[in-house]
Parts: structure tokens; sequence; C-alpha cells
């Protein structure tokens, strides 16, 4: 019925050339001089006009930046309100970022931990945003986050304990891969090596953040993706339900160019990840994700966005992975070593920040020796203690499955391996060596 | 370069003229050793080097039991096909290890059907576990190409492509990822046939993917996720054990009139080598084959188990000095039967069937935990159907029903041990 109507009303309007500023309750005659169409606000055209862009101009979207390559600031860009405490902790977050990455890079190439990925690149993104946002945001990131965690105090031996599996690794029991780190106290949910599968839920994160009375207008959902993972069908549900169903989510895109191999041109054909927003009706800005007070600027104003309307934002941090995709990739074998080489030196987000602190007057090159030998002391002390502690236990491998009871099947296998241990635990090589290498040896299920 | 209008203006009587286009492969698919590659993400298992069921000589590799040669000389001309081993005077073969056969599959694909095209994830520069390496720059971009990240569109786009009686060869980078696509596979490619009376039907659909574990994969890179998709009327799903087998396989799983899901054990990739004959050839699917012959137990698995179990049923005969008191001598001369399953839907019901009758035992060895596993679905079939031969319960080795939790991945996996340990237990019944 109300089908057919709306129908008729359509036609009516385009005939009569009127329209009414709304037909959802009680329809009026059209009054509108150019018509109006049932389900929308569009104004009626009688030009025939194709457009493929979100800037009235037909350009790709600009990307804001506060300082330019050489770490000044560009003319007419207003600076985020930081002091020097604050922009020298940011500074020795983003550098500590590479300190540990070579360390844990090179461990893994000697076999000591199974994998790792590196964030060489993309520390002004990430420590950027980090210091824009609430310590107690929900984030649900990726997997090249680190660095945020470690803005928020989760500390090398977290790193450690989760890089090497040990007994002291929270993040999973030694259960998930290198670098799938997550922490409630931080406010970092568990990582999931699926891509994407994190942004939907980022915007149930977020509803749930608006219908607590003590979060709402407090706190926000940050999701962190890659511009690979947003090709995902995952990623346009995220979108559309922080949008639809509004809720404060944050969505944050490192858009640093490669999905293990693929480029960013082979990824979309449109204008990057913040073309996508409009689409989603999500107010959105692309930045220089290599521009660390850029990111602070940009993600703060997102966020209070967020906050204050209680609807989602979309920031498009634009950057480089200037490391391999992962220990199991060298991405020399898809783009030439020197575009690699290039990437480093132009834009290097660190020494562009150097440059604006030494300009201010809030760094000088002996702090930045004493800053980076202090670090590595640190990180080598963390990692030392992180290798040679065992594994958790080995009935750890069973809890955590199900809440409340255990079924029945969980505890009849953990019987079954506890009478396999008992048979041969003290026989069988192979498991006898393997069995050192959790704490206790095993004993909670042969004794 | 690729031409749209080609494609579109080809009938079906000429892609099957296509189909039948022959070129003899002379030129190397194996690319020079000296090439740069990735660390080994697939790893390495050692028993692998020295396990008899692969072979490593020309005239072994060519005696091999099933093998279809795909022979058409004349292009043009119908596709002619030779059952067995009997001729192979002017066969070659050549050293690969799984990858390689994987790729040189796909090569004979693309070189024989016009229609075929290879995409997935990364797949461009070589995949990420090398499968489709220099394809790219053979048969060019528009024929094999990188998909964005988007599962569910990969499988959907193949699905387009072969309902239009086109040939597509999607690549899903790891089993693990495939869930996104679920819907695509189970309530798309599965059920096209049957939803359109007939009419249409997606069979020139192969998905492939690595699969199983490596040993340090944990939750989202050891999965072996064959099971879910057992239902799926519709579906084939298939899994090698071996360069040779995955070579000829993949080729029927290609041609084959259904949707198939092409699961290869990313351990094997590099661990498993043998000489594979360069010519094109096929292996049935949903045929079990018969590894060991036996009298006195059966024992039944797929993919990186075989290996296990061979060690398992060797450690019967002979066990190391340290296992020696918990086998007793008297079972040590039992002779068990290894059977590899290879296609898992639809499973050889009449090969296992005949010999579990045969044995009266039954173990079934597979890497995925054991709630609504492969194995479940064997174990109610076959006890109906062996009832009265049984002389012990169906066994089940798997692994255990909690996600694959990393630093334990050697105490969840089935091993040697746990398989020989089963196979004892199974015997003294």
């Amino acid at each position: 019925m109300f089908r057919i109507f709306r129908t008729n009303l359509q036609v009516q309007t385009l005939r009569r050339g009127v329209a009414t500023s709304s037909i959802q309750t009680n329809p009026q005659l059209p009054s509108h001089s150019y018509g109006h169409l049932p389900t929308s606000q569009s104004p009626i055209t009688s030009t025939l006009h194709f457009f493929n862009s979100v800037m009235p101009d037909g350009k790709q979207i600009p990307t804001y930046r506060v300082l330019n390559g050489d770490g000044q600031v560009l003319d007419g860009a207003e600076l985020p309100e930081i002091d020097e405490a604050l922009a020298r902790k940011m500074y020795e977050q983003m550098v500590q970022l590479p300190i540990i990455d070579n360390l844990l890079y090179n461990v893994q190439r000697q076999g000591k931990i199974s994998f790792y990925m590196t964030a060489h690149g993309e520390e002004a993104t990430l420590i950027g945003s980090a210091a824009a946002l609430n310590n107690s945001d929900e984030v649900l990131g990726q997997y090249r986050e680190m660095g945020v965690l470690l803005w928020r105090g989760f500390g090398y031996d977290s790193v450690m304990a989760q890089c090497f599996g040990n007994y002291e690794d929270t993040s999973s029991k030694g259960k998930q891969m290198p670098v799938h780190f997550g922490s409630r106290k931080y406010h970092f949910h568990p990582i999931s090596s699926p891509l994407a599968t994190q942004i939907p839920q980022a915007a149930g994160v977020g509803y749930a953040i608006k219908r607590d009375p003590l979060r709402r207008g407090k706190n926000c959902a940050v999701v962190y993706f890659g511009e690979g993972a947003a090709s995902e069908g995952d990623f346009h549900a995220g979108m559309l339900l922080a949008s639809t169903v509004p809720s404060p989510t944050l969505f944050i895109a490192r858009n640093n160019g490669f999905a293990i191999s693929t480029p960013a041109s082979e990824q979309y054909h449109g204008d990057g990840i913040a073309a996508r927003g409009p689409g989603y009706g999500i107010d959105t800005v692309r930045v220089d994700g290599n521009d660390v007070l850029a990111v602070l600027s940009a993600v703060r104003e997102a966020r209070r966005r967020c906050l204050e309307q209680g609807r989602a934002v979309l920031v498009e941090a634009m950057t480089y992975r200037v490391g391999h995709h992962s220990t199991s990739d060298d991405s020399f074998a898809y783009r030439p070593r020197q575009e690699v080489e290039d990437r480093k030196r132009i834009d290097n987000p660190i020494a562009r920040y150097k440059k604006f602190l030494e300009s201010r007057g809030w760094w000088n090159e002996s702090e930045e020796e004493e800053l980076k030998d202090r670090i590595k002391k640190e990180v080598m002390k963390a990692f030392r203690r992180g290798e040679n502690l065992r594994r958790p236990e080995l009935k750890e491998m069973f809890s955590d499955v199900y809440g409340g009871e255990e079924p029945w099947n969980l505890k009849e296998q953990r019987e079954e391996l506890k009478a396999l241990l008992k048979k041969y635990g003290g026989d069988w090589e192979p498991w006898k060596k393997e069995l050192k290498k959790f704490k206790g040896e095993g004993k909670e299920f042969i004794e | 370069m690729f031409n749209p209008h080609k494609l579109a203006r080809l009938s079906p009587s000429r892609l099957s003229s296509l189909n039948g286009q022959c070129i003899r492969r002379l030129q190397s698919t194996v690319p020079s050793s000296g090439e740069a590659e990735p660390p080994p993400a697939g790893g390495h298992l050692p028993s692998i080097a020295t396990s008899a069921f692969l072979r490593p000589t020309r005239d072994s590799a060519l005696r091999l039991p099933g093998l279809r040669w795909i022979d058409n000389e004349i292009p043009g001309s119908i596709s002619s096909s030779k059952e067995g081993a009997g001729d192979i005077a002017g066969r070659e073969t050549r050293k690969m290890n799984m990858y390689q056969a994987v790729r040189d599959a796909m090569s004979i694909a693309l070189m024989k059907d016009d229609t075929a095209v290879i995409f997935g994830e990364d797949v461009a520069f070589g995949g990420v576990f090398r499968c489709t390496m220099g394809l790219a720059e053979e048969f060019g971009r528009e024929r094999v190409f990188n998909t964005p990240l988007t599962e569910q569109g990969i499988a959907g786009f193949g699905i387009g492509l072969a309902s239009m009686g086109q040939t597509a060869i999607a690549e899903i980078q790891f089993a693990d990822y495939i869930f996104p696509a679920f819907d695509q596979i189970v309530n798309e490619a599965a059920k096209h046939r049957f939803r359109s009376g007939g009419q249409f039907g997606v069979g020139s659909l192969t998905i492939r993917c690595p699969t199983m574990s490596v040993g340090h994969g944990g939750l989202y890179h050891s999965q072996s996720p064959e099971g879910f998709f057992m239902g799926a009327a519709g579906l084939k799903v298939v899994i090698p054990r071996s360069p040779i087998q995955a070579k000829g396989l993949l080729l029927a799983s290609i041609r084959d009139p259904n949707p198939v899901i092409f699961m290869e054990p990313k351990i094997l990739y590099r661990s498993s080598v043998e000489q594979v004959p360069i010519d094109d050839y096929e292996l049935p699917l949903g045929k079990a084959e018969t590894l060991i012959k036996g009298s006195d137990l059966t024992v039944l698995t797929w993919g990186t188990p075989i290996y296990h179990c061979e060690s398992a049923i060797h450690m019967l005969s002979s066990p190391p000095s340290s296992l020696a008191h918990h086998i007793p001598a008297s079972l040590r001369s039992a002779k068990i039967e290894l059977i590899d399953l290879r296609t898992i839907l639809p499973w050889d019901v009449e090969t296992i069937t005949e010999s579990v009758k045969r044995t009266g035992r039954l173990v079934i060895v597979h890497e995925a935990s054991r709630t609504a596993g492969v194995g479940a679905e064997i174990s109610a079939e076959i006890q109906k159907r062996c009832f009265l031969k049984l002389n012990a319960p169906v066994r089940r080795v798997t692994g255990w029903d909690t996600p694959v939790p990393m630093q334990y991945e050697k105490f969840y996996i089935p091993d040697s041990l746990r398989i020989l340990d089963a196979i004892v237990d199974t015997l003294q019944y």
C-alpha cells in the first residue's frame, strides 16, 4: 500500500515539479520547486552529470600536514597544543620502536622466536594517535600497533613475555603467535590474525561505551587497520554499523602502501580509504601519517567529534611500510630496494620530528645518545629475562576454551594427554625435550 | 594483451576445442636455485625426506598407480587419455617440491585452457608460498592477478567466472582465512547447480589454500578446516600428500565438473620432493590410495599426518629402545594397512570399508580437533558398514577440542607416538 502510494507521489512530483519536505507520516503535496524523491533529500537536476570524487573539484582528497619534511612548521599550520614534556615523551616513544623492532627481528632470524612484525616507518602514526587518545579508550588493533600499548605503559617485559610466549605472557598464555598482544588493563583488545575482523567489533565496542553511563561521552572505541584490510567485507560492515547505529567509533586506517606484496594501487581504484568515509556519512580526514604533530591534531579532533556527536569518524594516515610485511616476507621480491631506501630518508617520521624538537630547544644530540643507550639497555634486559623464562604450565593448553563448567570432552581429553605423558613422558626423547620448555616440565600432568 | 572481446566471442564449442589443445611443455618451469626466496614460513618436517612414499626416481614416478596421462598431440583434436602407467617411453620427470608441482599443474592449466585465470592475494609476485612464481610473467597479468584482500570477494568472483563456463583457479592465502568466503563457498558454489535445476554450475572453480600446521602457527596459521566443508553437498574437498599427488590431483580438480576446495599441507611445500612427470596427467578424485597393505589394522589419514603414521608403523615393528617396553613383542609383527584418503568429500567409502572388513580395526588420524571432525563422519559410516567385522571401536587420533595453541602445538597435533599408542591400544582391545 505505502509503496504504491509513494510511487504515485513520485510520479506526481515529477509531473508537477514540486516537492514536500517530508513524506514520512502525513504526506503533503509537493511544494519544492525541483521536486522530491521518496527516500532522499537529493536535489533534482536537469543536467545529466556523473561524478567520481568526493571533492567538489574532482581532485584527490588533500592530506593534512603540520610539519614539512624538514621538521619546520608549514605556513598557516596550527600547532597542536603540546608542551615540552609531552613532546619529549612522544619522541622517546617513537625512538624506542625501531630499537625493539630491530632486536626482535634479529632474534626471530636466530630462531629464538617464531615470528615478528616491525612497525618501521609508521612510528608517527602509532605514537601520534596514541598520544591523542585517552588511555582508557578501547583500542582494537590489527597487529602492528605495539606502539600504542607501549604508550599506555605495557612495558618491555610484557612485550618480551608475549613474543617468547613464556609464563608471564598475560596476552594469551602462550597461545598466540608473537605480536598478538592483548590487555584488559590497557584497554587493548586481543589481536586476531584474520584481517579486518576487529572493525565491525569496534562498532559494537563503541555502542557499548555509549550505553555505559560511566563511559558515555568520555571514551570511544578506536580501531586500527591497514589499507589492505579495508578491502575486506568486515571494513564496510564496520563503517556501516558505526554510522547507521551511531556509536563513538574512531577508525584509523594506516595506509602504508602495501598489503604484503600488493601495492595500494592494486588494493583500490578510488581515492584511498578516506573517500569511503562520506559514503557512510562519516566525518573523515586524511593526514600525513609520517608527521606526528599532524596525526596528533587530526586524531584529537576526530576523537572530540566522536565523543561530542556520539558518531563514527575516519582518519586515513598516509605512511609507508619501510620494513618487510613480517619475518616471513622478503619485500625486495616485489619492490625496489632503492624505493625503500628513499622512503627511509624522505619524510622520515622520527628525523623530521627530532628537527622540530631541536628547533624548539626541546632536544639535543647528547640527550639523543643517552636516550638510545638507555632504551637499548632496558630492552636488552627485558629480552634476556623473557628469553630465559619457560612457557606456561602445559595444562594451560586446555584453559580458557569455555567459561563456567568445562565440557566433558575437554575434561576427557586432558585426561587422555595426562595418561600419555605418564606413560611415555620419561621415555620418549622428543617429548622429554619439549616438556623441559614448560614451567613445571609438565609435572602437573605426570604426577 | 588481454582482449575481453576475444573471450566473450568464444562459443562453447570453441572453448572445448581450446580445452583440447595440447602443447607439450619443454621449457623449465622450475625457478633457478639462485633466486632469492623468503624464509620457509611453511617450516620443514625432517622425517619426510626419508619417506618411502615419495618417489625419488623417474621410473617410480612414472609407474604411479592411478596416473592417467592427458595427451593430445594434435591441436584441436579431442583430448585423449591413457589409463595406467603402461606406456612410459618418452615420458620425462623433473625433481620438484610440492609448491613447484602445484605451480607446474597451474602452468599446464593456463597453457591448455585459454579461459583459465589464477587470482588471489599476492599471487602476482609468486604467492607467499611461491606456488604462482613466474606465472604472471609467463601468462600475463590479465590471467594471473592480485586481488584486493577479500576472501568472500575472491570466492564470489570465481563463482561468477565459473558460472560463465570459464576456468577459475582462486587462491585463499591460508585455509585459516577461508571463513569470510564460507557463505560464497557453502551457499553459492556448492548449491549453484542444484538451485538452477542443472542449468548453471560452477564446476570450473577450484579454490586452493595452504592448510595444516607447521608447529608454530597457533590459532590462525595451523588450522585444518576441511571438516567444515564436509556437509556442503555439491563441493569436493581434496588434500594431496606430495608433489606428484599435488600435480595430478590439482589438474583433476581444475577439470572436475564440480567446485573443488584444494587444500595443500603447507609444511610439505618444501619438505616433500619427488621426481614429477612433466607431462599433463591426472589422479582420480574420490579415490583413496592404499600406501601400505596390511591385514591387522587400518590407519586412515590425509595430508601431513601420513608421514607421522609412516613413522608410527615403523616404530611398531622396530621400536626405539626407550619405547620397546611399551610395545608387546606379540604386536610387533602386526600388519598395518595405511590409506591416504586424498579426497575428503566425497570420500572413498568403498576402499575404507573393504579394508576395515579385512583388518577389523580402524584408526583415523587428522590434525583438526576431534568433535565433528572428518573422523567423526567416517567412524559413523564405517561402524555401520563393518559392525560385525570390527574387533575394536574405531579410534580417532586428532587435535584436541581447543583452538590450536601455539606454544603447546607439539602436544596438540597428533605425532607419531600418539598414533603408535592408538595402534597398540586398538590392537590389544
